[in-house]
């Protein structure tokens, strides 16, 4: 019986021949990955040991810890928190990769985004391991249940295919993609369920547009997000993967909870309003907005296509007095690369704050705003407060509506400026 | 310890679709670690003596999608502690579903309980024959059943009670 990609990684997770939605299984994770939270990781060391009195979490090569949040410390209990963290790792004999980048972009460096493996984390943006085939879930504090017993109890979600037509034009961005998706389709349109993502556009897109395609999944409602495995992917896991396992592809003949085709030929750039990642709106109808700090980073974007575009954007250029614009890079290995092309430098020239990477910029922990001000973003939510003061608001865009809105101090259409950089670069 | 049939008013009727449950205690109030701060602050932009009025038992009847966006758990910790038994919602997004049911506190999903259901109506959920009724107006819906883990961990009480049962199983 013909199978989605969904179907076949999670019966090959479960040990069964076959599994179909709806079905409640017992499955083997792979990979139980984590950053380090308070309420959570050093919560579930804690229960581990004293709720279930295990010394030692069996299969430790399957566990990996990212200290990404709270990076660097800004008060004694936060450094606190990484220590119990690096302690444990230490004990458990588990991985603990500090300081190299956004965890769920350094898991897919790192070779846990296998092809066909099964992936299981409590934050739901690990969903981004789909773009390289991986099923990768956000069971919340359900992840406890990998840390006791070797394996997650799940309902075997519905799969809906997505299929994207067309060429995207210049200056918009697999963001742009993402929430125009969820302005089609709708917020809840995938709850509960998996979004296998296919077509031209996705043939098309970079490794880095797919991450932040798939990462957003939660978005729709959806468990997660997956796309089969093709040259790009294979090219990228090559070396890296951490566990031998055959690529995972859908049987033609799949059977789908539905399928849509979304056409992106006359896609232009878009916005998403405060204060839902719901609400996306065309960019032009919001142009012109006055906006005070932009942020370009996250595990959703700040990847060096990222920057490239923000950088063509402003090389040369200078942003708005008064504005503050934080590039924020996704990795260690993502700032080198970007080093490297002499990017770092055309951001700073014109006026960017440029960190290394963290999380903390996406929830407001630093950057954080005050009352009144608005901000052009890349991170992941919009709902106010999330980056300062309840009465801010974050405008979500792509990396490029970010440059050209710091250069004017208002929401910005990047196209003029693309277009000029591009003319210069052919004459 | 086992679910036990619920029968209790409903405290409030959350109109919107796609409810970020975060606006509960207001945004501003979610990293309030302090439950009772946390409770005396629940519903205070919609209603100012909301914790003052609500009964042990009473519901939170919502819409489609109830809990989208970043669920945090701040909002439900302090419903708990007034009192409010369950959330009774046209549908649910699954990471609010999935970390609420691990807490052992029931999201029951209702197809209609939305339009079914005005402030103050006293209403049960009977969790053997599946139905929400509506004592008010005589109303009876279904609710969608849960899974067997879904159960198992409403039935212990939230996750750890529940793995306990599976790790360590009653001799």
């Amino acid at each position: 019986m013909p199978q989605t990609m969904t179907e076949k990684i999670l019966a090959r997770a479960a040990g069964r021949p076959r599994v179909v939605p709806g079905e409640e299984i017992t499955a083997r994770p792979d990979f139980v990955i984590a950053y380090d939270f308070p309420g959570y990781t050093d919560v579930f060391f804690k229960e581990t040991r004293e709720d279930f009195g295990i010394e030692k979490v069996s299969s430790p090569e399957r566990f990996v810890l990212f200290i990404d949040h709270m990076v660097p410390a800004t008060a004694p209990k936060e450094e606190e928190l990484h220590k119990i963290t690096r302690a444990w790792g230490k004990e458990q004999g588990v991985p603990v990769h500090e300081r190299e980048g956004i965890g769920h972009q350094v898991a897919a460096e790192l070779g846990y985004a296998t092809p066909g493996a099964f992936a299981v984390h409590f934050d739901g943006h690990v969903s981004q391991l789909g773009a390289f085939g991986t099923f990768a879930f956000g069971a919340r504090k359900g992840v406890l249940e990998s840390f006791v017993t070797e394996t997650l109890t799940l309902t075997v979600p519905a799969t809906v295919k997505v299929e994207l037509t067309g060429t995207l034009q210049p200056g918009v961005m697999a963001r742009d993609v993402f929430h125009h998706m969820v302005r089609v389709m709708g917020p809840a349109s995938c709850r509960f369920k998996v979004v296998e993502l296919c077509g031209p556009v996705i043939d098309a897109m970079s490794i880095e547009g797919r991450q932040t395609l798939c990462g957003q999944a939660m978005f729709l409602g959806a468990t997660t997000m997956l796309i089969a495995p093709d040259a790009k992917t294979l090219d990228y896991v090559r070396g890296r993967s951490k566990i031998a396992l055959d690529p995972v592809y859908p049987d033609a003949d799949a059977s789908y909870d539905s399928v849509v085709t979304i056409d992106v030929s006359t896609l232009e750039p878009i916005v998403v309003i405060p204060p839902s990642p719901a609400n996306t709106r065309d960019l032009k109808d919001y142009t012109g907005v006055e906006v005070h700090t932009g942020y370009l980073g996250s595990c959703a974007s700040g990847r060096l296509e990222d920057l490239r575009i923000a950088a063509e954007v402003l090389r040369g250029r200078r942003i708005q007095p008064g504005f503050q614009l934080h590039v924020v890079p996704t990795s260690k290995a993502i700032m080198a690369a970007a080093a490297r092309e002499g990017l770092i430098e055309v951001l700073v020239e014109a006026g960017a704050f440029i960190s290394s990477p963290s999380c903390d910029y996406c929830f407001g922990r630093i950057a954080t705003m005050s009352d009144g001000q608005r901000a052009v973003s890349t991170g992941t939510l919009n709902t106010p407060g999330r980056m300062g003061s309840v009465d801010s608001e974050i405008y979500i865009c792509n990396a490029a509506v970010v440059a050209a809105s710091a250069l004017e101090g208002r929401i910005a259409d990047p196209r003029p400026y693309l277009a000029a950089a591009r003319e210069g670069v052919a004459a | 310890m086992s679910l036990v049939n619920l029968r209790g008013r409903a405290a409030w009727v959350f109109e919107e679709d796609d409810y970020d449950i975060d606006l509960i205690v207001g945004v501003r109030n979610i990293k309030i670690t302090d439950v009772k701060e946390l409770a005396a602050l629940a519903m205070a932009d919609y209603l100012p003596d909301f914790a003052a009025g609500v009964q042990k038992g009473d519901l939170l009847i919502g819409g489609h999608n109830f809990g989208y966006g970043h669920p945090h758990y701040p909002a439900m910790r302090a419903m708990r502690h007034l009192g409010i038994a369950a959330v009774i919602a046209e549908s649910f997004s699954p990471g609010f579903f999935r970390g609420e049911t691990s807490m052992g506190f029931p999201l029951v999903s209702c197809p209609g309980i939305r339009a079914a259901t005005a402030r103050g109506d006293a209403l049960t959920v009977d969790w053997d024959t599946n139905e929400v009724r509506n004592l008010r107006s005589g109303q009876t819906l279904m609710l969608q059943p849960f899974s067997e883990s879904e159960r198992g961990m409403l039935d212990a009480g939230g996750l750890i009670p529940y793995l306990k049962r599976r790790v360590v199983p009653a001799s």
